[in-house]
């Protein structure tokens, strides 16, 4: 979900646990089976830490890249009460990206590490934010429908197996509480404002309903993994179980205000219990987030922007007899 | 350089150094602190993430307002995470028995019995049982 | 506490002064969001935006129950003339280092304003500087932990905050630029005056400074970049104005 989340693998045919001491292997995953939570310094397969890494690395980035289509709005933002919120939303987002790089440095990768990463394209982060905020409206759908979408996968990872993410992401649903209030009021306002109001938020809507179906991650039948990651407790639901249950909870409130949803296939089979959609394309997904984006080279250049106009700061505090000590919890 | 959305962008001289060179040295990010949280004076204070800071006083700064700014707070302490000891998972056996040990739990102790038994054999009147008959009688 | 006419002139003008100030200067603040040298960093110093247009936020309300429009009015609508901020406050952010002591020169005079007016026979302004004297007091904690660790950091940071500060204190000195109404403020003890203030600013920057290796520029160089108190702004004031109410003053009726 929050990029190529699928560890490399078996390029030859290895299994994810190769080499790995069957004993421990198995007092592992019962642990985990137990609902135990795995923390710093537990022994855990290879693959496992490396696909948390991974995973929560390419989360944070989200966050903090996440921050800029939003963050570019904090100045345009129409009155005190819009601006006020805007500016704690991508504060908190800041916030967010904070702790989940805290919660992988935990696992040994340093942050310095995952930043030059991120600014070299070799790490990923969730795909959306590959797409410009263009207006006003583009930020209020932003912050309800995406931010919907990230608290579904959120609130169900946060039941995973590894304690500091687990506990990294109880923090940030509560936090993200507000934001997907702030989302909904902006949207309401807009789509109950003037003509033109109204106009501009379901423009935005049309142009970002495709972003939002790749949210969630290509679908099952071609993620593969699946099975052991959930055995892991790496993750907690499929990449369509969350999405169903993102449109579920969300379309009836998109169309509870007349808004039109740019797919005309779009419903919910009342005997399946599962909703009915035209299947996004995901060759479009692929290439985006494989840098032919938007925004993907100004998303980065921006981050490079950042880090290097920082750079006199940090490197003037830095003390020499300063160490390295992996986190704690 | 194409026109961004973003107008702060349009501000900054894009695009930077792009030589592919790495942007942060090793531990340019500094050193991390624990971070503990207050909410009430006479509360416990909690532990509840770190902060990356060049020192102590830096982070404070930055301890209040990652971990205080949205919640109730009345005092915060931070510690560096290389000054903390702490107990190895692998030797989380250390407490197993701790549970098991219930001769210093209160619901350990239950001697109702054996007073009543004693009450009956020598004619003493068990306070709770006459409760419970003036009470039937008055109910009757 | 009733006010003449001339009186309440005097007051809304003082008032506009101080709001127009903190918003200003919030907002070009808020620009940094997201883009700090240290994520800690970037999340504190989005706090302390935030608090300054909270203050204006507030100031703006008070204004309104004085017969002005309302914040979002007042704050969105006005074009750069209409404005009583200080030229400090409207350049454009720069680097960090400008940023950084910009902040603190302007925090440094917030707060010694903040605290001659807890003591303003105005009451409803009185409890708005004693309510924010949290706030502010974090500021200066924040500014002058900067100021002192990059001062005495290595000779980079040190040239830099120097430079920035030959930059900046002029503009700084802009803050205490006079009003007309300088003698009904002190009469009517709503203020003492901007040049008890700057008297007040300058000895608690001094403080600091001294401890930070940077040179205060000689007073025989001081040059105070007035006309900001009186609508003669910079050049950037009035781009910003227009970022700030782009989407507003598209339609200023609706409700956003």
């Amino acid at each position: 979900m929050y990029g190529n989340t699928l560890v490399e693998n078996k390029k030859n045919g290895k299994s994810l646990t190769e080499g790995e001491d069957p004993v421990k292997l198995t007092e592992f995953e019962a642990r985990i089976a137990r609902g135990e939570k795995i923390e710093p310094m537990d022994w855990m397969p290879e693959a496992y830490r490396k696909q948390l890494i991974r995973m929560i690395e390419q989360h944070a980035h989200s966050e903090i890249i996440g921050a800029l289509p939003e963050g570019t709005w904090i100045t345009r933002a129409p009155g005190f009460r819009r601006k006020l919120a805007l500016m704690a939303k991508v504060q908190d987002e800041i916030g967010h990206g904070q702790m989940l790089y805290s919660a992988a440095e935990t696992l040994g990768k340093t942050r310095e590490q995952m930043l030059n990463d991120l600014v070299s394209g070799k790490s990923k982060y969730s795909n959306v934010f590959n797409y410009p905020a263009m207006t006003w409206g583009d930020t209020a759908i932003i912050a309800w429908l995406i931010d919907a979408g990230a608290i579904i996968n959120q609130v169900t990872n946060a039941k995973g197996s590894y304690g500091p993410y687990c506990r990294a992401l109880d923090r940030i649903c509560s936090e993200e509480s507000f934001h997907l209030k702030y989302g909904h009021d902006n949207v309401v306002y807009l789509a109950t404002g003037t003509k033109e109001q109204r106009a501009l938020v379901q423009d935005a809507l049309t142009r970002w309903w495709t972003p939002i179906m790749h949210f969630h991650g290509p679908p099952d039948k071609v993620s593969e993994h699946t099975a052991i990651l959930m055995k892991w407790k790496v993750k907690m639901a499929t990449n369509d179980e969350m999405r169903q249950k993102f449109l579920d909870e969300y379309v009836p409130k998109v169309w509870d205000l007349g808004l039109v949803i740019p797919d005309p296939k779009l419903r919910k089979n009342e005997e399946t219990e599962q909703w009915e959609y035209t299947e996004p394309d995901w060759e479009e997904f692929k290439r985006v987030i494989n840098g032919d984006g938007p925004c993907n080279k100004e998303r980065l250049q921006v981050r490079r922007w950042a880090e290097e106009r920082g750079a006199w700061v940090r490197k003037a505090l830095i003390n020499a007899e300063q160490k390295y000590s992996i986190p704690l919890a | 350089m194409t026109k961004s959305f973003d107008p702060r962008v349009n501000r900054m001289e894009l695009p930077s150094n792009d030589d592919g060179k790495e942007v942060l040295d090793k531990q340019e990010n500094w050193e991390t602190y624990e971070v503990f949280h207050q909410k009430k004076r006479g509360d416990q204070h909690i532990h509840v993430g770190i902060v990356h800071a060049a020192n102590p006083e830096m982070a404070i700064l930055m301890a209040k307002e990652s971990f205080g700014r949205r919640r109730q707070t009345a005092n915060i302490w931070v510690v560096k995470s290389s000054a903390v000891n702490a107990t190895s998972y692998n030797d989380q056996d250390i407490f197993e028995t701790t549970p098991e040990k219930t001769y210093r739990e209160a619901s350990d102790y239950y001697c109702m019995d054996r007073i009543r038994k004693y009450q009956e054999e020598h004619g003493i009147v068990n306070r709770k049982e006459a409760r419970r008959k003036k009470k039937e009688a008055e109910e009757k | 506490m009733n006010y003449s006419g001339e009186q309440l002139k005097a007051i809304k003008e003082f008032l506009y002064k101080i709001a127009d100030d903190q918003l200003i200067i919030g907002h070009r603040n808020s620009e940094w969001t997201g883009l700090g040298p240290v994520l800690e960093e970037d999340i504190a110093f989005s706090s302390i935006a935030q608090d300054k247009i909270g203050q204006s936020l507030h100031i703006y309300e008070l204004l309104h129950t004085l017969g002005e429009k309302d914040p979002d009015s007042i704050a969105f609508t006005r074009d750069a003339k209409d404005f009583k901020c200080c030229h400090l406050t409207e350049y454009p952010i720069g680097g960090y280092d400008f940023s950084l002591m910009r902040n603190f020169l302007f925090s440094h005079s917030d707060h010694a304003r903040f605290e001659m007016l807890s003591a303003s026979a105005f009451e409803a302004l009185a409890n708005i500087a004693k309510k924010y004297k949290g706030e502010i007091k974090y500021h200066i904690m924040h500014a002058d932990t900067w100021i002192k660790q990059l001062g005495n950091g290595n000779e980079e940071s040190r040239a830099k905050l120097q430079a920035a500060l030959d930059t900046c204190f002029n503009m700084a000195l802009g803050i205490f630029e006079d009003s007309e109404y300088v003698f009904e403020l002190k009469e009517l003890k709503v203020f003492d005056g901007e040049n008890i203030l700057q008297e007040k600013w300058f000895e608690s920057i001094s403080l600091v400074l001294g401890d930070s290796n940077l040179k205060i520029p000689d007073k025989s160089s001081w040059k105070p970049e007035y006309g900001g108190r009186k609508g003669q702004h910079t050049e950037y004031l009035q781009p910003l104005l227009d970022e700030m109410g782009a989407v507003l003053r598209l339609d200023p009726k609706a409700e956003w």
